[in-house]
């Protein structure tokens, strides 16, 4: 027995200690958590710029970019359409505080819809709070969908949290320090509370010893037990009630004394603008799509039809949060070592697309980010189905943004 | 030795109601409570009373029954309150980082005192249910009121009317809770002339007498458990 207890003892000693120095601290978010089909196929995300990646404590980060709701939006996934969407910053805990989103021009304080295939155009202005480095990402939130994570960039923030400041100005004139207002008088109040409390539990206290004598007590006197109860017992308990309803009553009429104005919790949906559609001369379908394992490498066949003036290239293949950059057209790098971008991984042949031309395009998407951001998952789906955004380019450096879905193919080796 | 049962057990009880209590309240309310811009004039008094007198009624008849203390509701929402606000403090405040006042607990312990001191008077669960359940419903938002009415002064934040408490929602970012999760009042009750507050807190007070009757009658069926029985 003894030598079992010692051996559950260590195992358990191991254990603990084990998983103590195994732990990695989390930075990310659980993108590579989410299912490939919903980073695919929910919200295309491009252009992220933050407009420094270091900053101090009270410094303004401002978060500007786009993102296109997807026209193959999965039907078993709530919509972003007919629910409640809602863009948020993903960074640990209030690390910033958010002064204001805009988004196509529309505050984003509240919740609001996204329309599918609308391009939304937004900032994010945050006010760095507490230091530390921060992976941080725009996330679009979807009611009984849960968060569409957007690329995360890491900013650094230095100073002290000591030094942070956040006031407001309410509209009846008062300068108010959010991070303390309220504070003391919440304490005050609670400690008055606790202080009534503590006096109703320490006039029972008085009597210990209690459990022991007064069981005994109720035992033996069994239906006449409320006899225990003294009239002294009776008045203080009618004084703590009578202060108890004073207090209560007195604490509402002097809360109504010192804030009269008040208003109740503002929530509601808003509408956002829909920015009028830029004219496109290019027009896609998706005719195969195939996804090779061995290889990590995506080959998708297009029609593509030129009804603009200059031809154009493919320059960018972006799906599920990753970039796929062909070289030829446009040079992209990594903004960091977490920025997911392949500088030159896009090989398209077939193209460029000439003017007034229908032309069939392959293109290939190769690189280790696929496994290493755990995309290649997509073979398991259920609904295999793939989207991605195709950023074509003409020859002025013009970029025209085209959405392309369809059902997607595994090739496996060997086969 | 009757003494030292007490300082052994009394503590002990404290630690165990507080325990369950904040296990319970976090299940039931939670988020209502956790944060100012939740504790609206719709929903927060309707479902806090209701789960404010679950483990008074249930512990009090406890009490009551065995040692005829009046001290089921008090001690286990005083022993709440020192947890929640030992939890606002660790996790929410030094762990999560958000400022204190954003997630400040809310004040119960008049909803204890008022069941304690009833019952003592009536020593009737059917008066104290009257009486006490009734005022726990009622009186809840008057309760409150000094903590948060400094919360709802009104702010203009991007042209859009704000109270404090929403602007400190949308500042201090939760990552995991986008505006539309908060299930607080999005209308008025428009045919009762906008009385919202009052409305609820009667309603509120009606649902509680019956919350406290029906956790009573819960605690009193633990008595006639046998295994229960041979343990008191």
């Amino acid at each position: 027995m003894k030598f079992i207890t010692k051996l559950f003892a260590v195992i358990q000693t191991l254990i603990v200690v084990g998983v103590a120095f195994s732990a990695q601290l989390a930075y990310a978010h659980g993108e590579k958590a989410q299912q490939p089909a919903l980073r695919m196929r929910t919200v295309h995300w491009f252009d992220l710029e933050l407009s420094t990646a270091k900053l101090d404590v009270n410094e303004i980060l401002v978060v500007k970019g786009r993102f296109i709701p997807s026209e193959s939006w999965p039907h078993h996934v709530a919509s972003i359409e007919d629910g409640s969407a809602f863009l948020n910053i993903g960074v640990p805990g209030p690390s910033f505080v958010r002064l204001e989103t805009r988004i196509n021009g529309t505050p984003g304080i509240r919740s609001t819809t996204f329309k599918r295939g609308e391009r939304y155009d937004f900032v994010v202005t945050l006010k760095a709070r507490t230091p530390g480095r921060y992976h941080l990402h725009p996330i679009v939130n979807v009611k009984d969908a849960g968060p569409m994570i957007g690329p995360g960039l890491w900013v650094e923030v230095g100073g002290t949290q000591a030094d942070f400041q956040n006031s407001i100005k309410t509209l009846l004139g008062q300068e108010l320090d959010l991070e303390t207002y309220g504070f003391a008088h919440s304490v005050g109040w609670s400690v008055a509370w606790i202080a009534l409390g503590l006096l109703w539990f320490g006039y029972w206290l008085t009597k210990i010893p209690l459990i022991m004598p007064r069981f005994r007590r109720v035992s033996a006197l069994g239906e006449n037990a409320d006899d225990m109860i003294t009239a002294r017992d009776r008045m203080v308990a009618l004084g703590v009630l009578l202060v108890t309803l004073m207090l209560i009553v007195g604490g509402y009429i002097y809360a109504n004394e010192r804030w009269p104005i008040t208003t109740p919790l503002q929530t509601g949906k808003v509408d956002t603008a829909v920015l009028e559609r830029e004219p496109s001369p290019v027009m896609v379908r998706m005719d195969d799509a195939r996804y090779r394992i061995p290889g990590r490498s995506f080959r998708i066949a297009l029609t593509v039809t030129n009804h603009g003036s200059s031809p154009l290239s493919i320059g960018e293949f972006a799906s599920g949060g990753l970039r796929f950059i062909n070289a030829a057209v446009q040079q992209v790098k990594p903004r960091d070592a977490d920025d997911l971008v392949a500088s030159d991984a896009l090989r398209v042949e077939g193209g460029p697309i000439q003017p007034g031309k229908t032309q069939q395009i392959v293109i290939y998407a190769d690189d280790a980010m696929w496994e290493t951001q755990r995309m290649t998952t997509m073979i398991s789906s259920p609904d295999a189905v793939v989207a991605g955004m195709l950023f074509f380019f003409d020859a002025k450096g013009r970029r025209y943004p085209v959405e392309i879905s369809g059902p997607m193919i595994p090739l496996f080796g060997g086969y | 030795m009757d003494a030292q049962v007490d300082w052994v057990v009394i503590p002990l009880l404290v630690v165990l109601l507080g325990a369950i209590f904040s296990f319970q309240f976090s299940l039931l309310v939670g988020d209502w409570d956790f944060w100012m811009d939740w504790r609206d004039r719709r929903y927060w008094p309707l479902i806090t009373p209701l789960v404010m007198v679950t483990l008074p009624a249930v512990f009090g008849y406890a009490f009551w029954r065995l040692v005829r203390l009046p001290l089921g509701g008090t001690l286990s929402i005083l022993a709440f309150t020192l947890m929640a606000w030992v939890s606002r403090y660790l996790n929410f405040h030094e762990f999560a980082g958000f400022p204190m006042n954003f997630v400040v607990p809310s004040t119960h312990i008049a909803i204890g005192l008022m069941i304690d001191c009833i019952l003592l008077l009536t020593r009737s669960f059917f008066f104290t249910g009257i009486f006490a359940g009734f005022l726990s419903g009622l009186l809840l938002w008057p309760l409150n009121w000094p903590l948060f009415a400094p919360y709802m002064v009104p702010v203009e934040m991007q042209g859009t009317l704000m109270t404090v408490a929403d602007v400190m929602g949308f500042e201090y970012i939760r990552t995991a809770m986008p505006e539309y999760v908060r299930i607080i009042e999005e209308s008025t009750l428009r045919t009762f002339g906008d009385a919202v507050t009052p409305l609820t807190a009667v309603f509120a007070a009606f649902l509680t007498v019956m919350a406290y009757w029906f956790w009573v009658w819960v605690g009193s069926l633990a008595f006639r458990l046998k295994w229960l029985q041979k343990v008191v």
